[in-house]
C-alpha cells in the first residue's frame, strides 16, 4: 500500500508539471517519492547572483506530517550557498524545517522561503559554528537538534 | 430578519485537504463519508483525520507542541473537544507534578554529586544504604544488626550499603529487573549480631550468672512469617509473574496486542527540555481507511509516563505487520527521550522505595489493630525485651572438629537449610517489620500500576474521542469560495422566501 507521502507527492508532482514552478526554481529529478532535487537561483540583486543551488529532499512515509529532510547538494558540481544559516555540508539551520514544520507547507513552498531567504542575505558568510558542526554532524540534517538563532535572515 | 447566511465546509464545492492533498467534489462523495473541518479563520480545510494525526504527532514533541494547535496560515487557534473526565484531568496535573519535582531531583543529585564527587559519593551512598536499612528492617533489627555506630558494622556492610542505592535505582529499568537487590538483602538475613557494647556487657552478665549461652542460634524450619531468605529467593518469581499478568491486564484494557517490543534503538538525552505533559499512548487509534499510522503519532515516549518498565502499546507500523526497520518514525518509536524530569523521576522514585515501604508497612500494622487476621498474618509481635544473644556462642559450643569431614559437610548443609528455611533467630524473634514493609511496597506497586493503566486508559479515551470543532467562513470573503450555492444565488433564494 502506498504511503500518505506517495499520494501527496504524486499531487506535487502533477501541479508542478501543469503549473510550472515558480522563478528560479526547477524540478532537476524527481523520480521516486523518497528523494527529489531542485535547483535554486535567486533572481534580480542579490549576494548570490548568478550562482545556482541544489536542494536535495528526503521524504519520510509519514510526509507530510513529518517534515522533508532538505538540505543544499555539496557535490563536484554544486556548492552550499555561504550563508549564515547554512553549513558548508549543505545543511540548513530553518525554523520552517524543523519546529515550525506545517503540512501546509510543501516542496515548492520551502523552496520559495529558501529562496528569500537567501535574497535577504546582508552578509556572505558562514554560520559561526560551522567546522564544529559539520566535524559532528549527522548525515540526515533532521538528526540535529537545531537552535534557531534569529527569524530575519 | 433572515439570519445572515454563512456557508460552512459542507458547502463547498470542492474540498482540498491541506494536509494530504487530496480532493473531495461534492457531487461524488467516497463511501463511507469522510468528515472535513474547517477548524479556522481562514480558507483552509482538512480531512478531520489528517488534521487529528498531525495534532498528535506535533504534541508529541515539546519542541513542536506550540503550533500544533495552531493554524499554520490564520494563526487561530483550534479547539478540541474530548472526553476529558476529571479524574483525568486529576491524573494529569498529578503527572505535571511528579515530572516538576523529577527535575528538582534531577538539579539536585547533579549538585550533590558535584559537590561531593572526590570527597564522598561513597559516604552519601553508604549511608543511603543504611538509611534504606533502618526503613526496611525497622528501628529495631536495624540496631541490631547494624546500629548507628559505623564502627560496629560488619565488614559486608561497606560493600553492601553503598551498592543498595544503585542497585535500587537499576531495578526499575529493564535490564536488570529486580536482581540486583536481593542478593544485598540476603546478605543481612543471615547476617549476626553487631557486638555493640551493651549487648557485650548483657552477654558477659548472663554468662557470669548463667553460664554460657549455648541456645539453637536458628528458629524453627516452620513458621510464620517465611524467612526472610524465602521470600527474597521467591520474590523475583512473584515479580516476574506479577508483571507477566499486569501486562496482559494492560494489554486487555488497552486493546493492544501483545508483542515483543523491538529494543530500544536509541536514547535521546534532552535535560534541559520539558517534556510533553501529555501522556503519549500508541493505542489502536485505527482511522477507518487504510492509512498506515503516521510518524510520531505512535510515539512511545518514556517521560509523560514516568514508568519506564511498562509500555505495551505498540506503534502503528508493527499494527500493520509491516515491520519497517529503516522507517525513521519506527525508528524513532524505539528512542527513549530523557529529559531531566525522567531521569528526576526515575531515580527519585527509586530512592523513595524503602521509604514507601516503610510508609505502608506502617500503614498495615495501623490496619492490622482492627483485624486479628491481619495482624496474624503479618505477624506482628510486642518490641524485643530479651537481649540479643550473640550467635556465635552456640558455635563456640559445638566441637566441629570431633566430627568427621562427611558429618561435617552434613552439619554445614543443615545449617544452611535452616538459615534458609527458618531464618536466623534475630530475625525470627524481632518484630518483623520487614515482612509488612514488603507486602505494603507490594500493595503500593499494584495500587501504582493500577493508577497507572487508569490514566493510560483515559488518556487512550480522550484521543479517541477527539473531534476538531469545524467553524463556518464567517469572516472569510466567501465570494471568493467555490460553493455549490453561489452566495449570490442564495441571497435570491433567502429574499423569495
Amino acid at each position: 500500500m502506498a504511503a500518505v507521502s506517495t499520494r501527496r507527492l504524486q499531487k506535487e508532482l502533477a501541479d508542478i508539471k501543469n503549473h510550472g514552478t515558480p522563478t528560479g526554481i526547477t524540478l532537476l529529478k524527481a523520480d521516486d517519492f523518497e528523494t527529489w532535487y531542485l535547483t535554486l537561483e535567486v533572481l534580480g540583486e542579490s549576494l548570490y547572483k548568478g550562482e545556482v543551488f541544489a536542494l536535495k529532499f528526503r521524504f519520510e512515509p509519514g510526509y507530510p506530517i513529518s517534515s522533508p529532510a532538505v538540505q543544499f547538494v555539496v557535490d563536484d558540481k554544486f556548492r552550499a550557498p555561504l550563508h549564515p544559516h547554512v553549513y558548508s555540508n549543505g545543511h540548513i539551520c530553518a525554523s520552517i524545517l524543523g519546529t515550525e514544520w506545517s503540512p501546509v507547507l510543501s516542496v515548492i513552498s520551502v523552496c520559495i522561503t529558501l529562496q528569500s531567504m537567501l535574497a535577504s542575505c546582508k552578509d556572505k558568510k558562514r554560520p559561526p559554528d560551522n567546522d564544529r558542526y559539520v566535524a559532528h554532524a549527522p548525515e540526515n540534517p533532521k538528526k540535529t537538534q537545531f537552535v534557531y538563532h534569529d527569524d530575519e535572515v | 430578519m433572515p439570519e445572515p447566511w454563512v456557508p460552512t465546509v459542507d458547502d463547498l464545492r470542492v474540498k482540498l485537504c491541506y494536509i494530504c492533498r487530496e480532493e473531495e467534489r461534492h457531487d461524488s462523495p467516497p463511501n463511507p463519508p469522510v468528515a472535513w473541518v474547517h477548524p479556522c479563520n481562514c480558507t483552509l480545510v482538512a480531512h478531520e483525520s489528517c488534521l487529528l494525526t498531525w495534532i498528535q504527532s506535533a504534541q508529541s514533541d515539546s519542541s513542536r507542541a506550540p503550533n500544533a494547535l495552531k493554524c499554520p496560515q490564520c494563526g487561530a487557534v483550534y479547539e478540541l473537544e474530548s472526553e476529558n473526565p476529571l479524574p483525568l484531568r486529576i491524573l494529569n496535573s498529578l503527572n505535571a507534578v511528579l515530572s516538576a519535582s523529577g527535575r528538582v531531583v534531577s538539579i539536585a543529585g547533579l549538585v550533590t554529586v558535584g559537590v561531593s564527587f572526590g570527597l564522598g559519593v561513597y559516604v552519601i551512598f553508604t549511608s543511603y544504604g543504611a538509611y534504606a536499612i533502618q526503613e526496611f528492617l525497622g528501628k529495631e533489627l536495624f540496631d541490631i544488626l547494624l546500629s548507628d555506630d559505623p564502627s560496629n558494622w560488619p565488614w559486608h556492610a561497606y560493600l553492601n550499603l553503598p551498592l543498595i542505592p544503585v542497585s535500587l535505582i537499576l531495578s526499575r529499568t529493564n535490564l536488570l529487573d529486580m536482581f540486583p537487590i536481593v542478593p544485598l538483602f540476603l546478605a543481612w538475613t543471615s547476617s549476626p549480631a553487631v557486638p555493640t557494647t551493651t549487648t557485650a556487657l548483657n552477654a558477659n552478665f548472663r554468662r557470669s550468672i548463667r553460664g554460657p549461652d549455648d541456645s539453637y542460634p536458628f528458629a524453627p524450619v516452620i513458621h510464620w512469617p517465611p524467612s526472610p531468605i524465602m521470600v527474597t529467593i521467591l520474590f523475583p518469581y512473584v515479580s516476574t509473574l506479577y508483571r507477566r499478568y499486569m501486562m496482559r491486564l494492560r494489554h486487555w484494557v488497552m486493546g493492544t496486542q501483545s508483542r515483543n517490543r523491538p529494543p530500544v534503538r536509541r536514547i535521546v538525552w534532552a535535560l534541559n527540555e520539558d517534556g510533553p505533559l501529555r501522556v503519549h499512548i500508541g493505542a489502536n487509534i485505527q482511522d477507518d481507511d487504510n492509512v498506515p499510522r503516521r510518524g510520531g503519532d505512535a510515539q512511545q515516549q518514556q517521560q509523560g509516563q514516568g514508568e519506564g518498565q511498562q509500555q505495551p502499546q505498540e506503534g502503528g507500523q508493527e499494527q500493520q505487520g509491516e515491520a519497517e526497520p529503516q522507517d525513521p518514525a519506527a525508528v524513532a518509536e524505539r528512542t527513549i527521550r530523557v529529559t531531566g524530569a525522567s531521569l528526576g523521576r526515575y531515580i527519585g522514585g527509586a530512592l523513595m522505595i524503602p521509604r514507601i515501604s516503610s510508609f505502608m508497612g506502617s500503614l498495615l500494622l495501623k490496619l492490622s489493630r482492627h483485624s486479628v487476621l491481619l495482624r496474624k498474618f503479618l505477624a506482628v509481635r510486642p518490641p524485643r525485651t530479651a537481649p540479643v544473644e550473640p550467635v556465635s556462642r552456640w558455635f563456640e559450643n559445638q566441637d566441629f572438629t570431633k566430627l568427621g569431614y562427611l558429618g561435617q559437610l552434613g552439619t554445614g548443609i543443615t545449617l544452611a537449610l535452616q538459615v534458609v528455611c527458618g531464618g536466623t533467630k534475630i530475625f525470627a524473634d524481632s518484630d518483623p517489620v520487614w515482612w509488612r514493609n514488603s507486602l505494603g511496597l507490594g500493595l503500593f506497586v499494584v495500587a501504582k500500576d493500577c493508577i497507572n493503566l487508569l490514566h493510560l486508559y483515559l488518556t487512550k479515551r480522550e484521543i479517541e474521542t477527539r473531534r476538531v470543532k469545524s467553524r463556518s467562513f464567517a469572516g472569510v470573503d466567501y465570494r471568493e469560495l467555490d460553493l455549490i450555492t453561489p452566495p449570490s444565488a442564495q441571497a435570491e433564494g433567502a429574499e423569495t422566501q
